[in-house]
């Protein structure tokens, strides 16, 4: 699968500063780390010494630790401690790969197809007032765009204008929604939701609501298409 | 009267939710170690004596028993002065209940799934591991939803048994093979969880240091 442009891959606010999480994009592995300064970092989620998940390790102020014997990895992916040889300058050639990372609208997204130097000019979206939530849906990326448009929930109707194939201008309810699509792999994928307007908690939670039932019902489309695929 | 005793094995997640209220209580209790693998300690006549379905884990003074882990976290909050992780008004007290019930039941499946994954227990892990999936998922949804009001625990603004109840089958969910990747808001709150006064691992929580 080859990569283009932008891919949102989590709302800025579920990746704290000193924390990380693994993400996948067309079923490659990425980790997604910022650091306590708050810089967000976009790696290959696969530590140089043995090949494990640094997406399992964890932050120690601008440092990334594997989770397994250890090896630190500075913010420009260079290992720079390794336990095990404490007293080692560590080669210049043990790098993490990393990618462009941008924030925008309340999402970080990362850019995989080019050089940090001459990645695409990130997306351009208005500052969000409030982050809603990711969903995490079983269904290919394109299905779920198709199911937010027609899912009413308790009088919630969306009405839905599509900006690019990543991102959404969701009107619910009256408030002003924007989804952002990640493609994770080809039957997975996953919207990270924010809102234009500020809302209390009070407001924040049928959205969140009508959310979760996109979830269940994109979920179930796909399994229902999955049938009709096998019996066809 | 003699003093408290918790029949414990170390690799089990239910022992692991009574040590970790009793670490965050500041509470000590006489433990003895049970030898559940490969062993089978667990499954003898005096252990049955105590908890016939050969679960861990119990705990025991003089005549009295109990066994069900969420049994004897109650027991032990009820116990504490403070009724630091059993709050006494009845909403939150409800809720509490409510998410216990739910970690005996929807989060069997996750307990089960980790003991086929690890153990080679018996069990069909996918139709186990959906389940478990599932159920973090209600998890995760309702912090969502908590976190919007400020608060960072499942009864409310403070820990309690819930909580203690819940963490095991999240922390070790990558022992069934579930990423915590997709649960965001379940990453905050086993945040918060390890930041508690007392907080402990067991085998397969990582400690960060
Ligand atoms: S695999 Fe990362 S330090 Fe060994």
């Amino acid at each position: 699968m080859s990569f283009r442009g932008w891919y949102p891959l989590a709302l800025s606010r579920d990746i704290a500063p000193g924390t990380s999480t693994g993400t996948r994009v067309h079923g490659s592995e990425f980790v997604i780390w910022r650091d306590d300064k708050g810089g967000a970092h976009v790696w290959e989620d696969r530590c140089p010494h043995r090949g494990m998940k640094l997406s399992f390790g964890f932050v120690r102020g601008d440092h990334i630790a594997c989770l397994y014997h250890g090896w630190q990895y500075d913010t420009a992916g260079q290992c720079r401690y390794i336990p095990a040889h404490p007293d080692l300058t560590v080669p210049k050639t043990i790098k993490v790969p990393r990618f462009s990372v941008a924030e925008a609208g309340g999402v970080i997204w990362g850019c995989f197809s080019e050089e940090d130097d001459d990645a695409p000019p990130a997306p351009k979206l208005p500052v969000a007032a409030a982050a809603l939530r990711s969903i995490f849906a079983d269904c290919p990326a394109p299905l779920l765009v198709e199911r937010v448009g027609l899912l009413d929930v308790e009088g919630l109707t969306p009405d839905v204008s599509t900006i690019d194939d990543r991102i959404l201008e969701v009107r619910l309810g009256g408030n002003t929604l924007i989804a952002c699509v990640q493609p994770v792999a080809d039957k997975e994928s996953a919207l990270h939701i924010v809102a234009m307007e500020e809302l209390d908690a009070a407001q924040m939670k049928p959205l969140a609501l009508w959310a979760e039932e996109l979830r269940r019902d994109a979920e179930s489309f796909a399994r229902k298409a999955a049938i009709r695929e096998i019996a066809a | 009267m003699s003093a408290l005793t918790l029949y414990n094995y170390d690799l089990d997640e239910n022992c692991y939710k009574v040590r970790l209220l009793l670490s965050c209580l500041g509470a000590e209790v006489g433990q003895v170690a049970v030898d559940v693998f490969p062993g089978r300690e667990n499954l003898s006549a005096p252990m049955r004596a105590m908890s016939p379905s050969g679960t861990l884990p119990i705990l025991k003074q003089d005549d009295f028993v109990l066994h069900e882990a969420e049994a004897i976290l109650s027991f032990l909050a009820r116990r504490d002065p403070d009724r630091r992780f059993l709050p006494d008004d009845p909403a939150s007290f409800g809720r509490v209940m409510m998410w216990l019930t739910f970690s005996t039941r929807e989060l069997d499946a996750a307990v089960h799934a980790r003991a086929t994954a690890m153990m080679d227990a018996p069990g069909d892990i996918e139709a186990l591991r959906t389940a478990a999936r599932d159920a973090l998922r209600i998890m995760d949804d309702h912090m969502t939803r908590q976190h919007f009001e400020g608060l960072d625990y499942f009864a409310g603004p403070q820990p309690t048994i819930a909580d203690i109840a819940l963490f095991p089958s999240f922390a070790l969910s990558r022992d069934y093979n579930i990423d915590h990747d997709h649960f965001p808001a379940l990453r905050r709150w086993a945040r918060a969880i390890r930041k508690l006064d007392g907080f402990i691992t067991m085998p397969g929580i990582p400690d960060y240091h």
